[in-house]
């Protein structure tokens, strides 16, 4: 049973048949072949109920956020301000685009929207300043990951549904993680700029008057980040009602720019559905199969496959870590967590890890994920965004930092406190 | 035909507008309710049932945009090594499986909804909303969205069998990274120039 829906899974992936079919036509197939009742009349319920399921509602709310804020002008005024806070360090400006997609990673869920926004404003100061271009192109392409380990986040929303953990929970375990990571990233780029000064560009300078003035630039992210999580911590809102916080938070920050016009809420709109209707395509197809590998019985044969390989939790860890870093090379996050998340969750959780701590250690797998070639999310749309050269200046460049990943995950995995200590203050 | 597809890509486009509206909306009417219960110790009740019904109806009625514009994922590792007339056939049979799975989910939903409506189902919320109506609307966005499925899977069979290869791919193939990439890029340059003229 596992080979065969192992064989039908990457037989369709690889066609090319697109996700959401390969996982319903899957779901369907199994239960043609396996299921003694016939399954397929659960899928109109099915269908409907993870349609309508309020914590999915959180997925637009992200969505419309982003692609107001796009519009509004935020991100360009934040990444000026923190130029002329930052530029100090060997490597300077390239510490501005870690710090730039950290800060913008708090207002933003996906990674994708945090490395488009600061590549765009940042792409132009190459070349001014004479940096290493791979490096700096790096650091935006692995600077974007920060999205989705940063809250909120998208991804964490979609493991917290599909293996029934908090999403609060996750978020503030998030937070710690992300700024060691955002740390880690800054100190790849010292030591190489260490080892090789000419990569670190001329240093600029900036008057202490031109930076104070350009502090009030950082409080737009700020407002949106307290209206999200804040909110959440404060009591006041669940998950998916911080995120409908947001979505205001971003409305006023347009409005006050006066960048709230109608066209630009419909080319929003048009954005937002579009990536929604694509994510709950999978996500319906995705519960329906899971309804079925249940069904047929096909979680506690691999669950018993996975015993009988007797595994201590050190070797399954390293296993799916592996497994995890091979896989995302070749799909893109959403689809992999979807399809693969549901059966591995479990298995984890019974060699005795903590869910909310494997959710992160997920999150930063797919990260490296959106950064390793040949199927890179970060990496096409950074060179995109260059639109000269070829796209092997971006993957050497963000090399170092897929190391610095792996080493993240050393790193969780000896202090896991790291991502636990938050939920666990917040818990008591 | 060309009229049938213009009409088609033009109701995909309001139905991205109207699931938009409606989840901003949604966004509304439960920020307020968050403030109310924070500062007036009142409750709309029932936000977060209608933001569910938002999402589905929204999610129904942007599926059609987001097969047009190929937005629906495919890995494509694989697939940008085969032959051109390979991939068209796998294009066309993608486009074909997706379509008969949303099918099926839309039959079967046709019996959800005439469950609802034969037993008056009403959800257990204050709203007591009768649960036909918004699986109606739902049902409707799936049907727009079949109809306008069937009818790219017509026009790029139809280009394909007259060899007119490039027109299928541009209708049905895989939007390549790259390509997809260059639009968000336009779109951001548009904004710069609207910017730079104001």
């Amino acid at each position: 049973m596992i080979w065969v829906t192992l064989a039908i899974l990457i037989g369709l992936l690889a066609l090319a048949v697109p996700v959401a079919a390969t996982l319903g036509v899957l779901g369907l197939a199994l239960a043609e072949i396996y299921a003694r009742l016939p399954l397929s009349l659960a899928m109109g319920e099915i269908a409907w109920a993870t349609s309508n399921n309020f914590l999915l509602v959180a997925i637009p709310f992200f969505v419309l956020l982003g692609e107001i804020l796009l519009r509004s002008g935020m991100a360009e005024r934040m990444y000026g301000a923190l130029v002329l806070w930052m530029p100090w360090l060997p490597g300077g400006l390239m510490h501005s685009n870690v710090a730039a997609c950290a800060m913008f990673a708090a207002t933003s869920g996906s990674s994708v929207a945090t490395a488009a926004t600061i590549g765009t404003v940042a792409m132009s100061e190459i070349e001014k300043r004479g940096y290493s271009e791979r490096l700096f192109l790096g650091t935006i392409a692995a600077g974007g990951t920060l999205g989705i380990l940063i809250p909120p986040s998208i991804n964490m929303i979609v493991y917290g549904v599909l293996t029934e953990t908090s999403i609060p929970k996750l978020y503030l375990a998030g937070i710690i993680p992300g700024l060691v990571l955002a740390g880690m990233f800054s100190l790849t780029v010292l030591l190489f700029c260490l080892w090789r000064p000419e990569w670190g560009g001329t240093r600029t300078v900036a008057t202490w008057d031109a930076r104070v003035k350009a502090l009030p630039d950082l409080v737009p992210p700020l407002v949106i980040f307290l209206a999200v999580i804040g909110s959440i911590y404060a009591g006041w809102a669940t998950a998916t009602e911080s995120a409908a916080l947001g979505v205001l938070a971003a409305l006023g920050v347009a409005a006050s720019r006066r960048r709230l016009t109608l066209r630009a809420l419909l080319q929003a709109f048009e954005g937002t559905m579009r990536t929604t209707a694509m994510i709950m395509a999978i996500l319906v197809a995705a519960y329906f199969l899971n309804f079925v590998i249940t069904s047929i019985g096909l979680t506690t044969q691999v669950n018993r496959f996975i015993t009988s390989l007797g595994l201590s939790p050190t070797e399954l860890l390293v296993a799916v870590i592996a497994f995890y870093v091979v896989l995302g090379m070749f799909m893109e996050t959403l689809s992999m967590m979807v399809a693969t998340v549901p059966i591995i969750a479990p298995i984890m959780f019974q060699a005795g890890y903590d869910p909310i701590w494997f959710g992160i250690l997920v999150i930063l797998l797919m990260e490296t994920a959106m950064i390793t070639p040949p199927v890179g999310i970060n990496l096409y749309v950074v060179q995109g965004l260059r639109k000269r050269g070829r796209i092997d200046d971006v993957i050497i460049g963000t090399l170092p930092f897929v190391a610095t990943l792996v080493l993240m995950m050393v790193v969780l995995a000896v202090f896991p406190d790291i991502a636990l200590v938050l939920p666990r203050a917040a818990a008591n | 035909m060309d009229r049938l597809s213009a009409l088609s890509r033009r109701v995909s486009r309001w139905g991205l507008w109207f699931g938009g509206a409606l989840v901003l909306l949604a966004a509304i009417v439960i920020g307020i309710d968050v403030l109310m219960r924070k500062f007036l110790a009142a409750s709309i009740g029932g936000a977060d049932e209608l933001a569910g019904y938002a999402l589905a109806i929204g999610t129904a009625w942007g599926l059609g945009a987001a097969l047009l514009d190929r937005a629906h994922i495919r890995i494509d590792s694989l697939y940008v090594h085969f032959a051109p007339a390979l991939r068209i056939a796998l294009d066309l049979a993608g486009l074909a499986l997706f379509l008969a799975f949303f099918g099926l989910v839309a039959w079967h939903g046709i019996g959800v909804a005439g469950q609802s409506w034969t037993a008056g189902s009403r959800s257990q919320s204050a709203l007591e909303t009768p649960i036909v109506v918004p699986q109606v609307v739902w049902l409707a966005g799936l049907a727009v969205f079949l109809a306008s499925g069937i009818l790219l899977f017509a026009q790029a069979l139809a280009a394909a069998l007259a060899g007119r290869a490039g027109e299928a791919v541009r209708l049905a193939g895989t939007r390549s990274a790259e390509e997809e990439v260059e639009e968000e890029i336009r779109d951001l340059q548009e904004r710069a120039a609207r910017e730079a003229g104001r």
